[in-house]
């Protein structure tokens, strides 16, 4: 954890002050997310008590924006948990039982992959009705198959090494193995494919949000800030730049750190 | 006037200086080797003065009258295609896997100049490396060809110019055994027949003293010694050379004295073992078939083959962390069931310890935690404390203190890591050792040193000791029966000086050959 | 070959997730008459058993007959695909291509002046430009160039070519971005293996070994990542035609989901995943020629 404060890994720490500011600011503020300023419709930056204006009908952008980047990382994180335990369970049995119990496995994995997945998150959200439960299963039915490649590969290439075959040798049980031996070596790389997991979930629930078929009002997210930024670009490009611009720090931020985790643990 | 001559070399990387003082003469038609364990700098002498590391250069390097040293990079570039020609260690990597073998060559031979080569002569040149089927490879892409040919295409390719100097880097470590000799042979044949000179570069000095003219011989950035190789051997002056020949061994040394044996206390019966083919085909593949092998108490037997013989699939049943198909081990006559059915009591009597010290370690752990972990599952009766003294005791009969209980894995050098893993096996009081190639990664001092820990760890604890390995003459010192295995099959068995002194197989012989 | 297989199973998969949904394409706003219920659900075959409809369903796929679609009501489905098709063809033919062209020129680039200034540009260039979504791209190009500059037409496919540009270049740059880095992270493998050194060792051109030697093996990561890529490229074009108002397949995809339209959807979903998997057999074929060691499975 102590290697997390090196000033190479300034990305986490603008992820953690746009995650405490999501927190703190909806409480500190003097307008709610969804609250309507019939006295200010699309007002300037800094006009008043708006620090970043108001929307087309009067909402405080800067409360907007701390709401819509709450829910959009708390699906992200949520869901990227989701991808790392089924993702760690389904590689992990595939490469430690290994033989046809694995081919099977991976195959399975293969054919999905070759799915146009957004389009059967879509076909889902359809039929099912839209609901954030359903976002959250619909990107975790995409994103667990990275992991699960990645941990199988980990987890064959751990077997073979011989500390694996000497703790076999001095009687350590599978599970004991698994869990000393295995785990631990393979939690770095895991942790690194999480990091990159988060911001194509983000990505996921931006687009389907911007489409109207991620979150619904009165509920909002960074997607459908954007899709409303960019309705209103005319009158006021702010709408636009502002959720469109921290959507794009998000996702550089969380590319960058997981890219140099990966780099270190592979 | 020498081909190539090096005068009072250093080379420099990142501001630290690697190689310093170094001398080399090479003369027309002679070879000259240079001998060193890892880290010694000899690669980087022989590469550097051509531009083929990051190093920086300092000192006189002439060649055929050009001064490498004041050269620059389009002089070097020169120096590379026109006199010289090169051939590394691992041919399985060394050819540009989307070209063709005739490609290769082609690309080759035009190094020095314009050449455009026949089919004829493309052919004729793979014919003489001793390729079968030259015709059928000049189309093939290189992963169609197996690791000795490989190398031979390597050869072909690095004359194909007619160069004067052939700077040979490792050319058959990375080999099977039976192979070298016949690659060494090779390389002697095509110096005789076309004047070349060559610089061959080896950490084993009994693979290149048969073949080297004169030797040098350097340790950590340094020239120790150098001459003339029969003079060398016979009469070494220095106590780093003086060590280094104590340490390889050699077929016509004298016999070592090895303790007396017991009973027979491990057996296999007809044991088979085959794995699926892999995919979804159906099939099995024999990785050992019908063998059977016996140990006594006390005794060495040394299981020889090359890669793909199916010794480390053999030696991994023994211990019991791999599959046996059919047939049985037994222990004093009663049988040990195969990998993890294999109860805790008998795990206990036969341990293993693997070739790559570092990767036997986990790396997450700590080395007092490696040295245990056996005695937990193995002997839970042993109470903490008792267990901490076991470990102390236990390291310090391996040659390592204290002082090491808390080192990570990573910080500790090949040598010590082997300690470590030799630590772990004897520490539940097995009383068989299955050694897969123990000492083959580790430099020669360093492996003699290992070696000789064993001998005596085998002494003090009354071990039987099954040695793995792909070289007669190291598994000589240990042992007193060999099991030569080939495919599968034991070709041969028998007492080891008996063996060495009349081998009937042809797979024996060409190890013998060869060591 | 699992090629055929999976596109089966997705299809009929599909078909009875819809069948199974609540809620259909004709509780609109106003509830219909039963009488006019039952008509409609026999006019579009909805009261036979669902089996019969499934295979019903496959039998007219199999003759390119995607059935009638539900919203549209003029219009059969494969028409309304057919109208789509070509302009979402060329939209992501040329984003793939223009990715690529990009992609493999920067990447290449950044790998001869590794370690320098112009590197390090590149590449932070490169990971921004992956982090572009399409969705924020599209509006504010159209907002600068459209709006702001004028110099092109921020809605509809009008005359010319210059409509197609913001469109492409919003698709392609995401797509670029991850093409240049993993061109440049594979020329970095690639130039420190052996078989480099042997090029080099024959005193080879700087130049000649990249290009003949190094960067044919280097490009195999860009060419696994062709199959997501091109699921990248077929979602970010439902967001583009959406942006820029072209009648792409996308829109109507949006549509046909927004209103339930379930052949519609079905009919897109299945070409959407044939294109895929097309697009995956394609990145194997390339696999094989830029490393033989691939074509021998």
């Amino acid at each position: 954890m102590k290697v997390l404060l090196q000033r190479s890994h300034w990305p986490l720490w603008i992820i953690l002050l746009l995650i405490i500011l999501a927190l703190i600011l909806p409480t500190i503020l003097p307008w709610t997310y969804d609250q309507v300023d019939w006295d200010a419709v699309r007002a300037p930056a800094f006009s008043g008590t708006h620090i970043f204006g108001t929307d087309e009908i009067g909402r405080d952008r800067l409360a907007r924006l701390a709401a819509g980047t709450r829910v959009t990382l708390m699906v992200a994180i949520a869901a990227a948990l989701v991808s790392l335990f089924v993702g760690i369970a389904w590689g992990a049995t595939a490469g430690w039982v290994g033989g046809k119990v694995d081919e099977a496995m991976m195959r399975f994995v293969d054919a999905l992959y070759a799915l146009p997945f957004m389009f059967i998150v879509i076909l889902l959200m359809v039929i099912f009705g839209r609901s954030i439960l359903l976002v959250f299963i619909g990107i975790g039915l995409i994103e667990w198959l990275t992991m699960a490649r990645v941990v199988r590969g980990q987890v064959m290439a751990l077997k073979q090494r011989p500390f694996i075959l000497a703790a076999e040798a001095a009687g350590t049980p599978s599970l004991r193995i698994i869990l000393t031996h295995i785990l631990p070596n393979i939690a770095g790389v895991a942790l690194a494919y999480l990091m990159l997991t988060v911001p194509q979930v983000v990505m996921v629930e931006s687009f389907l949000s911007f489409l109207g078929l991620g979150v619904q009002e009165p509920l909002t997210s960074l997607g459908i800030l954007v899709k409303e930024g960019a309705d209103d670009m005319d009158m006021t490009p702010l709408g636009l730049f502002l959720p469109g611009g921290l959507l794009v720090v998000i996702l550089v931020c969380l590319t960058v750190e997981g890219e140099r985790l990966r780099d270190i643990y592979s | 006037m020498s081909l190539y001559e090096i005068r009072n070399m250093a080379i420099e990387i990142d501001g630290k200086r690697l190689v310093e003082g170094v001398n080399i003469n090479v003369e027309q038609g002679q070879c000259t080797a240079i001998i060193g364990a890892s880290g010694s700098g000899k690669s980087l002498s022989c590469l550097t003065p051509f531009g083929l590391t990051p190093g920086k250069l300092s000192g006189s390097v002439i060649l055929d009258g050009i001064d490498l040293v004041r050269a620059d990079a389009v002089q070097r570039r020169t120096a590379r295609s026109r006199s010289t020609g090169f051939i590394f260690q691992q041919p399985l990597t060394a050819l540009t896997p989307h070209l063709t073998i005739g490609a290769q060559l082609r690309e080759a031979a035009a190094q020095a100049g314009p050449s455009v080569l026949s089919k004829y002569q493309l052919i004729e040149k793979l014919e003489r490396v001793g390729l079968s089927r030259p015709d059928e490879r000049l189309d093939q892409f290189p992963h169609r060809l197996s690791g000795g040919e490989r190398q031979r295409v390597m050869i072909a390719a690095a004359i194909a110019h007619h160069p004067k100097l052939l700077i040979a880097d490792e050319p058959t470590s990375a080999l099977d055994a039976n192979l070298r000799g016949e690659i060494m042979e090779l390389l002697d044949e095509l110096r005789r027949e076309q004047g070349l000179a060559m610089l061959l570069v080896s950490h084993d000095l009994a693979s290149v003293e048969g073949h080297a003219d004169h030797l040098i011989v350097m340790d950590q950035g340094r020239v120790m010694e150098s001459g003339p190789t029969a003079q060398l051997i016979a009469n070494p002056q220095q106590d780093y050379t003086k060590r280094l020949i104590a340490a390889t061994p050699r077929l016509d040394e004298p016999a070592p004295d090895l303790p007396a044996v017991g009973d027979i206390q491990m057996e296999t019966k007809a044991a088979t073992i085959s794995f699926p083919r892999p995919g979804w085909r159906r099939g099995k593949i024999n990785a050992v078939t019908a063998a059977c092998l016996h140990v006594h108490k006390g005794e060495g037997l040394a299981i020889v083959g090359s890669s793909g013989s199916g010794k480390s699939t053999l030696g991994r049943a023994i211990a019991g962390i791999g599959p046996l198909t059919s047939g049985s081990i037994n222990w004093q006559d009663k049988a040990l069931p195969e990998h993890r059915a294999r109860t805790l009591a008998m795990r206990a009597l036969i341990q293993p310890v693997f070739q790559d010290p570092v990767a036997s370690l986990d790396p997450q752990w700590k080395v007092h935690d490696i040295v245990a972990e056996p005695l937990k599952s193995l002997r839970p009766e042993i109470g903490r404390t008792e267990r901490e003294e076991m470990v102390l005791k236990v390291l310090d009969d391996v040659g390592l203190g204290e002082a090491y209980l808390d080192r990570s894995p990573k910080s500790l050098s090949g040598g010590q890591a082997q300690r470590v893993a030799i630590a772990r096996a004897i520490i539940a009081g097995p009383q068989l050792l299955v050694l897969d190639e123990a000492t083959s990664a580790l430099d020669p001092l360093v492996g003699a040193s290992i070696l000789e820990l064993l001998v005596n760890l085998r002494k003090a604890n009354a071990l039987s000791i099954i040695f793995i390995t792909h070289d007669i003459a190291i598994a000589r010192r240990l042992c007193h029966r060999i099991a030569v295995l080939e495919e599968g099959h034991i070709v041969e068995m028998g007492d080891m000086e008996s063996v060495i002194n009349n081998p009937q197989a042809l797979a024996t012989k060409k190890m013998i050959a060869a060591s | 070959m699992t090629a055929v297989p999976t596109l089966l199973a997705i299809i009929v998969a599909s078909f009875f997730l819809m069948r199974v949904a609540p809620g259909g394409p004709f509780d609109g706003e106003r509830p219909l008459s039963p009488e006019t219920q039952a008509a409609l659900q026999i006019a579009y075959g909805l009261d036979k058993p669902l089996w019969e409809q499934a295979w019903l369903y496959l039998s007219r796929l199999a003759q390119g007959d995607f059935g009638p679609s539900l919203v549209y009501r003029d219009f059969t489905v494969t028409e309304l695909v057919a109208q789509g098709l070509p302009l979402s063809l060329m939209l992501g033919g040329l984003a793939i291509i223009l990715a690529l062209f990009v992609g493999i020129s920067v990447g290449l680039f950044a790998a001869v002046k590794a370690g320098k200034t112009a590197d390090k540009a590149m590449m932070i260039m490169a990971t921004v430009a992956t982090a572009l979504p399409t969705f924020v791209t599209g509006p504010a190009l159209a907002l600068f160039f459209g709006l702001w500059l004028g110099l092109l037409p921020v809605s509809g496919a009008g005359e010319g070519l210059s409509w197609l540009l913001m469109p492409v270049v919003a698709l392609a740059l995401p797509v670029s971005g991850a093409i240049a880095k993993l061109t440049r992270a594979g020329l970095a493998t690639v130039l420190k293996q052996d078989h480099i050194r042997t090029a080099r060792a024959r005193g080879l051109p700087e130049i000649k070994i990249l290009f003949k030697h190094g960067l044919r093996p280097a490009l195999v990561p860009v060419a696994s990542y062709l199959g997501p890529a091109a699921a990248s490229l077929l979602t970010g074009a439902v967001v583009v035609e959406t942006v820029f108002g072209l009648p792409g397949l996308g829109r109507y995809f949006v549509q046909g989901a927004l209103n339930r339209d379930y052949p519609l959807v079905l009919g897109v979903v299945t070409l959407y995943a044939a294109l895929i998997i097309l697009f995956n057999l394609f990145s194997d074929l390339i696999y094989g020629w830029l490393d033989p060691r691939m074509r021998e499975e």
